[in-house]
């Protein structure tokens, strides 16, 4: 039915061996592909999830990915990338080789960094004043200054760095990487998106998109406060918790009886299990996301006593729990797109404004 | 898999140059080494293509001639050959533009030179005499024996090799069901299953599927099945996701294209050269439409010249893989890497787009366009004076709030922007354009009272004048032939001085819309698909290995305002020689039909895609279908008055499931999820809220705020969560940047490239959306509260529920089930007999059975 040949061809053949053979021999079967790391990944039947953990070609050496995505463009030469000629040259005109060509306002002239920067670590590497705590860390800290993309484009420079392309429409890298290594947790997302506290960024959702692969594996927006899914559940007043499971179980009775006229059907076993993982997300997923459950002293780590990185600290503790829940690929914005030389690092006219608040928010 | 391969056998050492021993001894290969070089980094600018300073390298002798700057080679001698001087730098321009070979190359290239440059030659590959089957000319047999038709006949002939049979006819029920949700997307009303269930015969079914093609809503069904291949959306997507207000007008001309029952030739003629057929009328420009719906930047665009290359790349992606299920595209960069589609076919047929420019045209005639022109002309008179008027007033405000602004300047910048221009140094002058090329804000506190108020009645004037404007035309978008280069500025193309990458097209002539004698620009061949490195001038052309398949002859039609390379195009792909057309349309048709195509991979009929299953029923299909006029619904027909259609799915065959467990032989009929679009649509069917009006601009169905912010660009206007939006959920907006969640969760395709077939995913979040949705559980109270005006009691509501929703009455156990299941919920609701039939309708909305095409 999927044109998404591998886990439908993969889950007739668990069904059709399911008939034949006992469930104990399923099951050993099933432990030798490494399927049943997560006691959530196939049920009795053999259904397996398409987001079932699957091992990779290669010992790995990490578990999941936390992507920090910065939208809006961090400027590297008031951060990271000490320019010391920029001292040299300020105020003049860029000069060499062809001409400056730029595609929108003015090509001004050079400009130093207004940030100072100081040498930290053994490695001596400059970090400037905007972020003091992650100078703390250059030791351990990979740098990669070579990565260029192919536009000037907010948006285009989104997509070239979660797709690999420019052009609308390719899956993410989070997508690759739960379509390629499944997740260790049924109950939730396999990959899971968390929005910077202001709102979604550049672009939304296509940053996050399956592009051509199936639904399945593009991320999921959670919300760091309140029901972090939408349609979790039910609009209380429509609908209590209690009646829901009431539901489920006569859908379930039904739906059973419906399959037994359909033998040899796989799709219809997975969706009546899908209801199953549903419910079970229900549960998970709230729990998932209660940072109440953290220590004060783990709060603080995060920069959640402060109430200028407590909203980007709050991000950044809850894609540690959902990492430790076996979520394989969280990624946190900062900067959302309302006002955009505001609300992102998208710094015109106001640098030292702007780059003085969001280097602020995320430095603890 | 079938290309030949490549068969080194006899190598052939040519050089006889004397050549330093040592180094003969580690010469690198020229088939190893040096071709692949050779090929992939020089021969696109110095090969049969197109010869850069006159040189070639793709044979010794040419090297040997070389090219304007002299022989290229000098065996024995690198240090003297221009081919290692220009790569290793020791020569200017150094090769290859824009990047340079790696050290081992240069190095490689080194010592086969000085080894006397041996040119060892391949054996020529033996003529192909294996066309890729595709590419052949389907050839039509008669049906094998056996069987009344012969869908049955071709299908039967490979069951029964695997001694195999067909399952047996479905149930009545399940039939009009099947019928009903395939060809128009809807659930069949009681009344009419029931008369289906007193006279199930053939003819009757044939009767059923007849009146379901006659009704308007088959092409809101069918429609959208194309609408997904021509990735269609109402907004433009990137960075601002624009509304494109008349997109809507090319959706609608496809439904009316499926309900008319255009024939297919037709259809793809006017979707690809609509203005340049035959009597064009509005219909066939807004055909073109389907040029236009894709992805496109709409911002800045004569900056960045690429996005131009980019649409017509989308162009040809989407023509070449909807209509000759051929990946065209891939031989943008290099030849294709499996099929018979050179680098040069893909920028021939660029050529055949090239000279497009985006079209917008009001939908009246001259005479009222004009009436139209000369009333705003008149009142625009009447403004225009206000306008400057106002101008002048607001001037030495702006002049002063410009200058306090500057206050807020870094100290070196005020600097800049005080010292009169020509004592400014160059620093100075480019921080000061910045400044000056920032807008003025803050200057309304800064007018006088008197000028305030006299600003505000011109201001007044200006608003009642505009109000006497006449209403806008109608307008609709599509594509025409012209010149790009002379369109006008769009969003954020004002030229600005020190801006751009904007090309210079001063001194060249040409016009946007020609009226006459009509000049199409140059398309040029592009090495590296890179703007900036054109090669020559190409022709527009067809995939070569296709030529004899048709004519592409294209003539610029009376009118001559058009090249007529579009209209060539059309009429070589729905030419009945062509041996992909009639194949690609017919087997999407059996697709959507039988759930999955003869050729799996429905928009790939290259060597990448899949086989067909029954290559010899694919043949006929497509013979028949040129044979019926291109007849779509006259396919339907034939397909679904076959016996293989009407199979059950309800069937359970071990041996059948053993030597054919995919189903891939059809031995019994593909039990299918409904896409997300027909859910929404039976949903509201079996609320009875659907709203049938067709047509027109895109309704919003609600969508949460939380989900809204996550992309706040573009168009979204909540529609009222009525009836306004309970139409057909094919005329819901369709915004590239933001999906409506219900459509996404069920797996709705990307709209930015086409989609050859719909992934059908199976995870929780779809089962949340249909438990917890807003939309899904009011209209499940909208069911109940149906259901329950239906009948008194109990058993007769879940008997109601059952007939509308399933087309069914429930079994003896399902009645007990659900009866109980009232009675608890009854209790639970403390006797509130609506809510819980408002639960047991929820749960039915939710069944697969409901959910399924079976």
């Amino acid at each position: 039915m999927s044109a998404n040949p591998r886990f439908v061809s993969r889950r007739d053949f668990l069904f059709r061996a399911g008939e034949g053979i006992s469930g104990l021999a399923l099951a050993h079967m099933l432990q030798q592909e490494g399927l049943l790391a997560s006691e959530t990944a196939c049920d009795a039947q053999g259904i397996v999830s398409p987001t079932a953990p699957r091992e990779p070609h290669f010992k790995p050496r990490a578990k999941a990915v936390i992507s920090l995505f910065m939208s809006g463009g961090v400027s590297h030469v008031d951060t990271f990338d000490h320019k010391p000629m920029l001292e040299k040259h300020h105020g003049q005109p860029l000069t060499g080789k062809g001409r400056v060509r730029v595609r929108q306002g003015f090509p001004g002239p050079l400009m130093r960094s207004p940030f100072k920067f100081q040498r930290y670590g053994e490695c001596g590497k400059l970090v400037s004043e905007l972020f003091p705590h992650m100078g703390a860390m250059v030791d351990d800290l990979a740098f990669v200054h070579s990565c260029k993309g192919r536009s000037n484009d907010h948006v285009l420079a989104h997509y070239e760095w979660n797709t690999g392309s420019v052009l609308m429409g390719h899956p993410s890298v989070g997508s690759w990487v739960t379509y390629g290594l499944g997740s260790e947790n049924q109950s939730l997302p396999g990959f899971v998106v968390v929005y910077d506290h202001r709102g979604g960024p550049f672009s939304g959702p296509s940053n996050w998109s399956s592009g051509y692969l199936p639904a399945t594996y593009q991320g999921t927006v959670f919300r760091s406060q309140g029901d972090p899914i939408l349609d979790l559940r039910p609009p209380s007043e429509l609908l209590s918790q209690e009646q829901q499971r009431a539901r489920l179980d006569h859908l379930a009775q039904l739906n059973e009886e419906h399959a037994k006229q359909h033998p040899g059907s796989s799709e219809l076993a997975a969706r009546i299990a899908s209801y199953e993982l549903a419910y079970r997300m229900q549960g998970c997923a709230p729990e998932a996301v209660d940072i109440s459950q953290e220590s004060e002293r783990t709060k603080a780590l995060y920069g959640m006593d402060d109430p200028v990185t407590e909203p980007f600290g709050r991000q950044c503790l809850l894609a540690r729990r959902l990492v430790e829940r076996g979520v394989r690929f969280v990624q946190l914005y900062s900067g959302a797109l309302r006002q955009q030389n505001i609300d992102t690092w998208d710094a015109h006219s106001n640098l030292i404004e702007n780059h003085t608040l969001h280097a602020g928010e995320v430095d603890c | 898999m079938f290309r030949a391969a490549l068969a080194v056998s006899a190598i052939l050492a040519l050089s006889a140059t004397a050549a330093p021993v040592a180094a003969e001894a580690t010469a690198p290969s020229y088939a190893k080494e040096i071709a692949p070089i050779l090929e992939q980094r020089c021969v696109q600018c110095h090969g049969d293509k197109q010869q850069l300073s006159g040189l070639r390298v793709d044979s010794r002798e040419a090297l040997l001639q070389g090219g304007s700057r002299g022989p290229s080679l000098e065996p024995g001698n690198a240090d003297a050959s221009l081919l290692y001087r220009h790569v290793a730098g020791a020569a200017e321009p150094r090769m290859p533009f824009g990047s340079t070979l790696a050290t081992e190359e240069i190095a490689s290239l080194k010592r086969w030179i000085d080894a006397g440059a041996p040119w060892e030659v391949a054996a020529e590959a033996a003529p192909e005499d294996k066309v890729w089957w595709a590419f052949k000319n389907p050839q039509r047999h008669d049906p094998p024996a056996g069987e009344a038709h012969p869908i049955d006949a071709f299908l039967a002939a490979r069951l029964s090799e695997e001694g195999v049979a067909r399952a047996p006819r479905a149930d009545p029920r399940t039939l009009v069901r099947r019928a009903y949700l395939d060809l128009v997307g809807l659930l069949p009303p009681p009344a009419v299953v029931a008369a289906f269930e007193k006279d199930p015969s053939k003819e009757a079914f044939a009767r059923l599927v007849d009146e379901l093609l006659d009704s308007p809503r088959y092409g809101e069904r069918w429609g959208r099945h194309w609408l997904d291949a021509v990735r269609y959306a109402d907004s433009s997507g990137y960075e601002h996701d624009y509304d494109q207000p008349h997109a809507w007008r090319y959706r609608d001309y496809v439904i009316r294209a499926f309900n008319e029952d255009k024939p297919y030739d037709r259809f793809v003629q006017e979707q690809l050269a609509g203005d340049e057929v035959e009597n064009p009328s509005f219909d066939t420009l807004i055909a073109t439409g389907m040029l236009r719906v894709g992805p496109r930047v709409l911002f800045r665009e004569k900056d960045n010249p690429q996005y131009r290359y980019n649409y017509l790349d989308d162009m040809i992606a989407t023509t070449g893989r909807v209509f000759l299920g051929l990946t065209v595209d891939c031989a943008r960069c290099h030849d294709h890497k499996f099929d018979a589609i050179s680098q040069m076919d893909y920028y021939r047929t660029m050529a055949v787009f090239f000279p497009y420019v985006r079209y917008d045209f009001p939908l009246a005639d001259q005479e009222s366009i004009q009436r139209h022109e000369e009333a705003s002309a008149k009142i625009n008179a009447q403004i225009e004076p206000l306008k400057q008027r106002i101008a002048k007033l607001q001037a030495p405000y702006k002049e002063l709030a410009r200058e306090k602004s500057l206050d807020k300047f870094p100290k070196e910048i005020q600097v800049a922007v005080r010292t009169p221009e020509d004592q400014r140094t160059e620093g100075q002058r480019l921080l000061a354009a910045q400044v000056q090329s920032l807008g003025v804000s803050g200057y309304a506190e800064l007018i006088s009272e008197s000028d305030a108020e006299l600003l505000a009645e011109l201001n007044a004037q200006v608003a009642a004048l505009e109000e006497q404007l006449p209403a806008p035309l109608p307008m609709a978008m599509g594509i025409r032939d012209g010149d790009y280069r002379f369109a006008p500025d769009g969003l954020g193309d004002e030229p600005q001085p020190g801006k751009g990458d904007r090309q210079d097209f001063s001194g060249i002539e040409g016009t946007w819309l020609p009226v006459s004698g009509y000049k199409p620009p140059e398309a040029r061949f592009m090495p590296n698909a890179d703007y900036r490195t054109l090669g020559d001038v190409v022709k527009p052309g067809v995939i070569e290995a296709l030529t004899s398949k048709g004519a592409f002859s294209p003539a610029s039609p009376e009118h001559r305002i058009s090249s007529g390379r579009r209209l060539a195009l059309a009429r070589w792909i729905t030419s009945p020689d062509n041996p992909l057309s009639a194949r690609v349309m017919a087997n999407r048709i059996w697709m959507h039909h039988f759930g999955q195509g003869i050729v799996r991979t429905a928009s790939n009929f290259g060597s990448m895609g899949t086989h067909p299953t029954h290559p010899k029923l694919l043949d006929w299909l497509a013979t028949e279908f040129v044979k019926s006029g291109w007849s779509i619904k006259a396919m339907h027909r034939l397909m679904m008055t076959s016996d293989s259609y009407q199979m059950a799915s309800a069937h359970s065959d071990p041996a059948a499931a053993k030597a054919d467990p995919d189903n891939a032989l059809l031995w019994r009929y593909r039990q299918r999820r409904l896409e997300g679009e027909v859910i929404r649509d039976i949903i509201l069917n079996a609320s009875g809220n659907l709203n049938l009006e067709a047509g027109g601009p895109g309704f919003f169905p609600p969508i949460p705020d939380q989900v809204r912010e996550s992309f706040p660009k573009g168009k979204w206007d909540m529609s009222d969560p009525g009836p306004v939006n309970w139409r057909r959920s094919v005329y819901a907006y369709a915004k590239r940047g933001l999906r409506y969640p219900l459509f996404e969760v069920f797996d709705q395709p990307n709209m930015n490239v086409t989609c050859e077939q719909r992934n059908t995913t199976t995870v929780p979040t779809q089962a949340l959306t249909l438990l917890n949705n807003e939309f899904a559980l009011r209209q499940a109270g909208a069911y109940a509260q149906r259901v329950a005006g239906m009948a008194d009691d109990d058993a007769g509501r879940v008997r109601a529920a059952y007939s509308i929703a399933l087309s069914r009455e429930p079994t003896e156990s399902e009645m007990d089930a659900n009866l109980e299941f009232l009675r608890r919920q009854r209790e639970y609701h403390q006797g509130d007999a609506l809510k819980a039939l408002t639960d047991l309708c929820d749960v039915i909305l939710n069944l697969n059975e409901f959910l399924y095409v079976s």
